[in-house]
């Protein structure tokens, strides 16, 4: 266990090292000029004397590896450099927003949850009956509409027709739930056919006959039998599609005017804020690496064989 | 205090088993009345019979083998009584009444209070019998739970007795998981789990296939020894002819989803009547001095089922015309019957 924490904080490093270097060179090699944006040239004067000093108060005039190396000096300490826009520290700026973010996120696990994991199970149990019709529609649904149009759609209905629910603002219960929902459904779909799978997989098992004959009750047998089995694949595709959610919050961030890491993102984007951005993927990568850690540790405590089979002892 | 409850139980399961013994000529523990079993078709024209009109019966105390190849339907016949037949198979035909109950006419609630307490099953499958990322000892805790109220301490206790008494070191394999053991254990904790409860029936469905020699021989003789302490019946399902002549009372003999001979063991093996029987017999390897230079065979492959009359005509040296009919059960001596038209020209062989 402590042996698969070591290997994998190694490889977290290794990992942030990568997208470092690739978020720097990417944002050094994209179109636009961030100086242009400080100084707001589409609407001032900019004289070449201003630009210049601004260009070595920001370093631009060194040699692209020093620019890295001081970069990245600075991330040791936590300092990711001050955004050009509001002249604040950039960690600072991202934990204001990163409540946001995780509240939505939450949210919208919570929604994930509350919807795949009944509608899993009945899908499971009467296969090829209404509850399954339904899950087979959601799971379609959820997977070719764009989160953005879903959440237009609830805006629609649910705000502006019905009026039963607010489509802005944050912070309360209410305004949590369209939010949420937009941008869980999808997810929520998808993993409801992976549960239903997974527990088809794991009916068909003969332990879960040996449980039956020797007289186990039947929801005993789903809940501590079947379904433990049957998470395995769900966990795993959780990990992977961790960015995922991350990127759709972006979206419905922006859709719902949350002033979440998203939305602060986008805006780093369209005024070339480097550090802003640089931060913002590097945190990405660091919460899905994390991430990564615990669904591979709750292999090891859903699965006992796995631990055996890794670390060799028998 | 683990000693006086030990002694509980012996006391228990010695009182019982004096009860059950005493009945062993009387009233029969299992009785399977014409049961057929079918694959649901798409009306009940289609139905496809997989088990045909079986008829047998087990009395306490007895040792009942069921011998046949694989895909005779020895195995429907077991899940049949558990009433854990796959969706698609159903009981089409006749009863199986276990202690004076009619089990197909139980609903799935009362059945699951008979399932491993009344009936306790022992699987050919020992890895797949428990629940891998499960400790043993929390699903035999599971198990005793799902029957009676007892405290968990208790339901310990009871548990750690009964693993002492199929001879596995207890504690251990209280705390581990299956796959930490061998197969001899596992078949041993599920032969625990099956005597815990001091079922009736115990249907071991061939239960040492998947095991070496040595291990299925203490098995087999482990549960002989438990059972005429405990004094419940066993239906042993098996195809190894060899277990099933030396360990059970009386035996069964199916072919195609039919029995086609049934009788005292003892019989069967001195005076077979059915082709199939005598061929299967003759088909054992004998140790002798001498090294036999061929084995007897039987013609035709494994699962070729007649569809119509004799289920195994088509593979029988002695096949007529009159074995497209199907044929009745005869009565040959003491309670040894087949189902063959052609018994007068084989006595002459």
């Amino acid at each position: 266990m402590l042996g698969l924490v070591r290997k994998r904080l190694v490889q977290l490093v290794i990992v942030l090292f990568l997208l470092s270097i690739f978020t720097f060179s990417l944002m050094k090699l994209a179109p636009g000029d961030p100086v242009m944006a400080i100084l707001n040239a589409d609407e001032m004067m900019v004289t070449e004397a201003d630009q210049v000093k601004l260009r070595s108060e920001l370093g631009f005039n060194q040699p692209l590896y020093i620019q890295y190396g001081q970069w990245m000096l600075g991330l040791i300490k936590l300092d990711l450099g001050t955004s050009y826009m509001s002249g604040k520290p950039v960690w600072n700026e991202m934990m204001e927003r990163l409540p946001i973010t995780v509240q939505l996120t939450v949210g919208a696990l919570l929604v994930m949850v509350s919807i795949s994991v009944p509608l899993g199970i009945l899908s499971a149990r009467y296969p090829g009956k209404w509850p399954d019709q339904i899950s087979r529609i959601c799971a379609l649904i959820g997977a070719s509409v764009p989160s953005f149009w879903f959440g237009l759609m609830l805006i629609y209905f649910f705000a502006f027709k019905l009026q039963i629910l607010p489509s802005t603002g944050m912070g309360t219960f209410s305004q949590t739930i369209l939010p949420s929902f937009a941008l869980g459904f999808s997810l929520a779909a998808v993993y409801a056919r992976l549960l239903r799978a997974g527990l088809l997989g794991s009916f068909s098992e003969d332990y879960i006959q040996a449980a039956r004959a020797r007289g186990v009750k039947e929801w005993r047998i789903l809940w501590f039998h079947a379904f433990r089995a049957a998470l395995l694949p769900v966990i795993t595709v959780f990990g992977l599609s961790m960015g995922s959610l991350l990127g759709g919050a972006v979206v419905i961030e922006i859709l719902f005017s949350w002033p979440g890491l998203g939305s602060m993102a986008v805006d780093a984007i369209f005024s070339r804020d480097y550090p802003v951005i640089q931060g913002y993927v590097l945190l990405t990568g660091v919460f899905v690496v994390v991430m990564n850690l615990f669904v591979d540790l709750s292999y090891y405590l859903l699965d006992p064989r796995i631990k055996q089979g890794k670390e060799g002892t028998a | 205090m683990p000693a006086v409850m030990d002694l509980k139980i012996q006391n228990l399961t010695n009182k019982d088993s004096q009860q059950k013994v005493s009945g062993l000529q009387s009233i029969p523990v299992l009785e399977i009345k014409d049961l057929s079993i079918s694959l649901r078709g798409a009306n009940r024209q289609e139905d496809h019979t997989l088990v045909k009109k079986l008829n047998f019966t087990i009395r306490p105390g007895e040792m009942l083998g069921l011998a046949g190849e694989s895909g005779s339907g020895k195995s429907l016949t077991a899940s049949a009584i558990l009433g854990l037949l796959p969706k698609s198979l159903h009981v089409s035909e006749g009863q199986i009444e276990f202690r004076g109950k009619n089990l197909t006419r139980l609903s799935e609630k009362e059945m699951r209070c008979i399932r491993g307490k009344e009936i306790a099953y022992l699987f050919q499958n020992y890895q797949g019998s428990f629940t891998p990322f499960i400790k043993i000892g929390k699903q035999l805790i599971e198990s005793l739970r799902s029957h009676e109220k007892i405290r968990k301490a208790d339901a310990r206790k009871k548990v750690l007795f009964w693993l002492e008494r199929v001879q596995v070191p207890a504690e251990r394999i209280f705390s581990s998981y299956p796959h930490q053991l061998s197969g001899g254990q596992l078949q041993r904790v599920s032969l625990a789990a099956a005597l815990m409860f001091n079922p009736s029936l115990i249907i071991a469905d061939e239960p040492t296939t998947a095991l070496d020699v040595l291990t299925s021989k203490k098995i087999l003789d482990l549960l002989a020894d438990l059972q005429k302490e405990v004094g419940c019946a066993i239906l042993l399902i098996s195809h190894d002819l060899k277990h099933l002549l030396k360990r059970a009372n009386s035996m069964a003999v199916m072919y195609g989803g039919q029995i086609i001979e049934k009788g005292l063991t003892e019989n069967i093996e001195t005076n077979p009547l059915h082709p199939y029987t005598k061929l299967l017999l003759r088909a054992r390897s004998v140790l002798t001095q001498t090294v036999p230079g061929k084995l007897a065979v039987i013609p035709g492959e494994p699962g070729l089922v007649a569809k119509q009359g004799c289920s195994f005509t088509l593979r029988c040296t002695k096949s007529s015309e009159k074995c497209s009919m199907v044929p009745e059960m005869q009565l040959a001596e003491d309670s040894h019957c087949t189902a063959c038209h052609n018994l007068e020209t084989e006595e002459g062989n």
